[in-house]
Parts: structure tokens; sequence; C-alpha cells
């Protein structure tokens, strides 16, 4: 990966010299050996500061509707998940492809931060378990792509719903009462809803507790109302990058949530995978006259 | 807020489509058809109206269970409305019955204009549903009585 | 010094909680928190909580006092209010400081929060000398010593097998005199202080802030911030709060609440105008608050180095990186 990250500073730097772009989003090295964070690189010289390792881990398709009403265009390094984000992104109709460049990159597989902390320098650190049930560590829409483009990481056959289903098979008070212990710690700092590409109203409810929907009070039953509410607001446009989860500041699994709507519009209404394909027709935005009726 | 188990009744809410439920929940009546009186029935320009949080805060100000009404497929005023509810709520049922409600608090059903004795069932049918299972406290915002 | 095994550790807790109510540091599904002790309860003793001991003093939602509407007036209904003596076991020094600051906020200048005053009182705290720091932690670089909580009422020290307990204030010799079975005297010298890992320099910071509103910088830190309230809500020196209402017929309840200067909706004001309309304006007021603004009020850092939003923060966003940034900034 060393080697690409002077392909990626060389690409950077081209980049902006020749003014294909304005800026150039791509990670640079954290306070710690084991954080890479993002950054934002406008000037030649500071292409310098670009990295990519194995803790490149932060999504960064959200960050171009930050630049959607600004001139010019941005280039952005894309993994495979960020690229998926951001195919649900144009989908959505929040970004203009030609606004974009986007460099395509493959992705071995992010290591997690919290297990590296703990197991310290040179130790065999996991990859997370999001990167390890990746099927898609490649980026898919790109103008060029960095790197040999092969894979690089072994690729599960299918997605693992094995935990939502372990909870399914739960009575329904042993299902609630799962469902309260993870989110009676929830903070409500919508770390997860401003990390999520899929969340990307222009404004959202939740910044709204004036219209008396939600409320500031933090509690079980509005944090679930949260919860809920979010999981069906990206239902169908989640790609899976599990970026919610590592934002969560008390470890709370959201993904069962957006796992458990991934693997019933997978069943009720055909295979999709969120993202993989520009031009597909998003499940909630859409019907079949032949969709299975249960409510004759 | 609190619930009393004595006096308790069920308290269910119907969210009703203005051209076919909501009607024929009118026929009901005038078909001097009884039902129980446990329903609230609010209008609903089309069963495409109704946001998943509508239902969400139902159950957080306290009803024990939602019913969904609309036009049978292919009957929608708006064509194609009651499609798009049809997979909205195949998806929220299965998500409410994930995290604990039991499946009974949370039903849809098609329910024309006509169809006034199938409204009567169906009130009928739920509201002992609910009676059985008793008051839902599951997602109940309790936390505000004085 | 006075001294007891750390396996008995659950004895002195089972003997204070027949005078207070006690709250330890809990590590639960993956987060960590005071909780109220229960006997058998585990106490973390590896690094602090990774919700800071602040919600003790002025819990994230809060009702304040409720009101009915009798006839044509409105009548005010005064809630419970918790009494009872309470200690707090296990809180590090960087979390003391805070308390420190939250004082200077809820208790001075001629303003005072009954709320915060009356949970404030009623609580004696022992705090626990940090020998390895984390690696986020950076207390030592903003003055404070991490093995000598200043503020405390006793004196804790984690010595491997044993712990030791120095009363600093009466409260505290009460605590300790209640543990007199629990208690044997013996000498014990302080272990050394591990090394920091995050050592940023400070000094002059506050000031120079002064010229900076206008500063390029901002908009340069903030590109990065996604506007999550991660950082403001664990942070154990964020004080801002909201006041809302709940109402049911004709009865309500008045609470507040924690908000975050990251929320757009916190400056939002009625007529839909935001002062603070982008991160930038967002970013900026946090880390003003924080060095200069809190300072230049109380003249204390609105930050105690417990590093908890460098570990939270999903972009991590680095305030130690910031104050150095800040300092290089032309």
């Amino acid at each position: 990966m060393e080697d690409l990250t002077l392909v990626l500073r060389r690409t950077a730097k081209e980049i902006l010299e020749k003014g294909e772009a304005q800026m150039v989003i791509g990670w640079e090295k954290g306070a710690f050996w084991y954080s890479s964070t993002s950054a934002f690189i406008s000037k030649p010289e500071d292409t310098e500061r670009l990295i990519w390792d194995e803790y490149c881990v932060n999504n960064l398709a959200k960050y171009l509707l930050d630049y959607r009403h600004k001139e010019g265009k941005v280039a952005v390094f894309v993994k495979g998940c960020d690229s998926r984000a951001l195919n649900v992104l144009l989908q959505d109709k929040q970004l203009k492809r030609e606004k974009i460049l986007i460099i395509g990159l493959a992705c071995p597989g992010m290591k997690d931060e919290v297990e590296a902390r703990k197991l310290g320098r040179g130790s065999s650190i996991p990859l997370y378990k999001k990167c390890r049930e990746c099927r898609y560590p490649n980026a898919l829409n790109y103008d060029f792509f960095i790197g040999e483009d092969k894979v690089i990481k072994e690729i599960p056959a299918q997605d693992d719903f094995s935990e939502v289903q372990a909870l399914e098979s739960l009575s329904p008070d042993e299902k609630y009462n799962k469902f309260v212990a993870n989110y009676e710690r929830c903070l409500r700092c919508y770390a997860c809803r401003n990390i999520c590409p899929a969340c990307n109203c222009r404004e959202c409810i939740f910044d709204r507790t004036a219209s008396g929907w939600s409320s500031k009070a933090n509690n079980v039953s509005e944090n679930m109302f949260f919860a809920l509410t979010r999981a069906l607001h990206v239902a169908g446009r989640c790609v899976g990058c599990g970026e919610c989860e590592r934002a969560c500041p008390v470890n709370i699994p959201i993904m069962l949530l957006n796992k458990k709507i991934i693997q019933d519009i997978n069943a009720l209404f055909g295979e999709y995978e969120a993202g993989t394909d520009v031009t597909a027709k998003l499940p909630l935005g859409g019907f079949e006259f032949t969709d299975p009726e249960e409510f004759m | 807020m609190s619930v009393n188990e004595v006096t308790w009744q069920p308290k269910i809410l119907v969210f009703a489509c203005n051209w076919c439920t909501y009607a024929g929940a009118d026929l009901t009546g005038l078909s001097r058809l009884q039902y129980p009186a446990t329903v609230r029935i609010l209008r609903v320009p089309c069963s495409g109206r109704i946001n998943p949080q509508f239902v969400l805060k139902a159950f957080q100000k306290g009803v024990d269970a939602v019913l969904v009404a609309g036009c049978h497929p292919g009957d929608c005023h708006y064509t194609t409305g009651n499609y798009f509810t049809r997979r909205r709520f195949l998806i929220m049922r299965r998500l409410m019955e994930y995290v604990g409600l039991e499946p009974e608090r949370l039903q849809a059903r098609w329910i024309s204009a006509a169809e006034a004795p199938k409204f009567q069932q169906v009130i009928t049918e739920i509201s002992e549903q609910i009676r059985a299972l008793g008051p839902n406290r599951k997602l109940r915002d309790e936390e505000w009585k004085i | 010094m006075l001294v007891a095994q750390k396996a008995k550790l659950r004895e002195i807790l089972n003997a204070l909680s027949e005078e207070y109510q006690v709250a330890v540091p809990v590590q639960r599904e993956g987060t960590s928190a005071f909780e109220l002790y229960r006997d058998g309860i585990e106490v973390m003793f590896n690094g602090n909580t990774s919700i800071s001991p602040k919600g003790m003093f002025f819990p994230q939602t809060e009702k304040m006092y409720g009101f009915k509407t009798v006839k044509n007036t409105t009548e005010f209904v005064s809630l419970p209010v918790e009494q009872g003596k309470r200690l707090l076991f296990g809180v590090r020094s960087c979390d003391m400081k805070s308390l420190d600051c939250l004082d200077q906020v809820f208790l001075t200048k001629g303003y005072i929060d009954e709320f915060y005053k009356q949970k404030r009182e009623r609580t004696v705290i022992v705090a626990l000398g940090c020998n390895e720091p984390g690696e986020t932690c950076f207390c030592a670089s903003l003055g404070l010593d991490p093995q000598k909580a200043a503020g405390a009422d006793v004196h804790a020290y984690d010595l491997g097998e044993v712990i030791g307990f120095e009363a600093v204030t009466e409260a505290g010799q009460k605590v300790l005199d209640l543990l007199k079975n629990h208690l044997r005297e013996q000498q014990f010298a302080l272990p050394p202080v591990g090394e920091f890992y995050l050592k940023p320099e400070v000094a002059g910071v506050p000031e120079k802030l002064k010229g900076m509103f206008e500063s390029p910088l901002w908009e340069e830190i903030a590109r990065k911030c996604l506007n999550c309230g991660a950082c403001t809500y664990v942070c154990p020196t964020c004080h801002c709060f909201d006041i809302s209402q709940d109402v049911r017929g004709e009865k309500g309840i008045k609470y507040r609440c924690w908000d975050s200067c990251m929320f757009g909706e916190y400056t939002q004001m009625a007529g839909g105008h935001n002062p603070r309309p982008t991160k930038k304006e967002r970013v900026r007021n946090r880390f003003m608050h924080k060095l200069n603004y809190f300072p230049e009020r109380y003249n204390m850092l609105l930050c105690t180095g417990c590093g908890r939003c460098l570990d939270v923060c999903p972009v991590k966003m680095d305030i130690t990186s910031i104050i150095q940034q800040i300092k290089e900034a032309k």
C-alpha cells in the first residue's frame, strides 16, 4: 500500500496542477498510527500529506455534499463502499456526476482501530467486521483507477444475515428488551446520521424539534423513534458501509436494523444491492404490480 | 399517559384513505353495522400519505394498535399510491416485529368504499386481538406525567 | 496512607452504600459510564469512562417544573426532587477539573443554578489517580496532576494490589471514618506517572485566538467536521442546554436537555436567520469557547485534557492538533 500512496499523491498532484479539479478529498494520517482521517487538498504541494493505508476507513463520499453548490470540480478517492455511497448520492440526484472526478481504489479491507489501540503496534490487527463481510471492496464507478484492478481481498459469497436471524428467532419481549438495552444508551449525537451517505436530506426532521415530531429529550422512546425513523428512511439506500456503527460513540449495533431491512427487501422485492448500479430503481421508490400481497 | 389496568380499553388508530376506507367506515355506520368503539379514525388523502413516522408517533403517544387502510391494489384514486404503501408497510411491519412489537399491533388492510362488512369485521377482529394482548407499553413515551 | 486490598473494594462499596447512594465507573457493551453501584458490580479501573460523569450533576434531560391550566390561569406544579447523600467513586483528575469548570458556570458570577447546586452539594467525590495515561489523554499539558485531582474530597490511588486513600476535606474524612474497619495504615509511595503521548502546548493560545475570529484557519479545520454532537456530548465540560416542554392536554412539563453548538438548530432564530449557518462558524465557536471565551470570563480553559473528543470523533478531529495549528497560524 505504501507504493500506492506515492501513486495517489502523484495523481492528486497532477489533477490539481492541471486544474482538473479544485480540490482533492483523500486521507491523511491522524494523531495515532492507527488513525487515518479525511484530508482536503487544494494546493499541489500539500498532496504530500495524502496517504493510503489500512486505516483509511473514513467514507469520503458524504463530504461531496459540502461542495455541490461550489464552482468547479472536486476529485475524490473511493474504495468499494465509498463508491457505492457515491452511487446512492448520484441516484438520489444529490450530486452532478460531471462535477466530480472519481478516482477508484481496490480496498484490501480496513483494520479495526479499536482493536489496534487495544492490541498495540506490531501485533496482527483484525479487519473491521464490516470489511470482512464486504463483497464490493473495489470501486465500481470511477473516472480512473489506481493500482491493479484485481481482487486483493477474500470476498464472501453472500451477505451474512446470521445476526439478524438470531434476533428474529426471539420472542417479542426478548427482542424488545435487547432493542431497549441498545438504545437507552444512545446519546442522540446524530453521528450516525451525519456520517451516513444515505442521510442526505437538506433538512432533517431531527433538526426541526420545533415541529413537534421529535423532542430533544433523551429517553428510550425518543431514541427508538429516532432509530426506527432513520432505519426506515435509509431503507433501500443503505449501502452497508457500516460507518454509522463505527461513528457511534456508545457502540450501538445500528447495522442490525439496516441489515434486517436489506434482508427483507431482498426477500420481498428481489435481490437488491444499493449503490452497485447507478441506473437501478430504488426499491422503496417504486413498486411492482406483482409485489407480495399480505393486506387482503 | 400511564395505563390503568382496570379501566383499560384498546385504543386503535386507523389511518383511513379518504377515497375508500373512510367512505367504507361511513357506510358501515349508515348500514347500522356495529363495530367496537375502540377505534379512532384518522383520514388521510391516500394510504400512500402515511409516513412510518405517523405510526411510530402514535405508539409513542399511547395507542395500542395501528391499522393502515387503503384502496385495493388497482383502485387507487391516484392510480398507484397504494402500491407504494404496500412496499413501505411490508418492510415496516417486519421491522416493528423485529424490534419486539407484536405483529397484531401494526396491521394493514385494503378496504374499499363498498366493503362495510369487511370494515366491521376487521375492526372487530383487531379489537379482540388487542384485548387479548393487553395494553401496549412498547415505544410508549411515559416520561411526562405529572 | 490508609490502604485496603483491591479485592476488598466490594466490601468497602457495600459499606459506603449504607450511608450514600454510590456511583462507580462501569464497563458495559463496549462503552463505559458512571452507574449506580449495586452489590457485585465490577468497578472499572483501566482508564477513564467513555461517558463523563457530568450527567451526575447536569443530566442529559432534566425536568424542571410542571404546569397545568386551571380555569383561566396556569398553576405551577413542583416536581419531586431526589434527596440524600451521594458518593462518586473513581472520578479522574480531568473530570474533577471539569466540575470546577461547571461550578464556574452554574454557581458563580451571581448566577446560581439550583438544579446543579442541589446535586453538587449532596455529592462526595472520591477521586482515583491515574498512573498510566491513556493514548488520547493530555491533562498534564493543561497543568493537571493526573494522580491528585484538585477539588476531590478523598484521593484514592491505584497501587496495584491495594488502593490507597487520603482524605482531603472534612466530608472526605467522614467517608474514611466510615471505612475505619476496612482500612489499615501503611506507607506507600505513589508509582511514577507514565509518559503522555499527546503534549499540546497551550500557552499563549487563548490570547492569540483573540485576533483570530476571521482567520482562514477555521474553514480548513472545519472541512472534515460532520457537525454531529458526539464531541460535545462526551465532553465533561460542555454545558450548553436547551429548554423545552412536553404538553399533554392541559398539563405539561418544562425540561432542559443537553444541546450542542455543532447542531444547525442551536443558533437558529425564530425568524429563520441563523448566525452560524455553516460548519465553519460552528467549529470556530466550539474551539473559541473552549480556548478563548471561557478563559477570558473564568480564567481557565474549558478543556481538561480528558481526550474523549479525540476518542469518539468519527473523523478524528483532534483538539491537540488544532491547538498546534492555532499556534502556527500567521
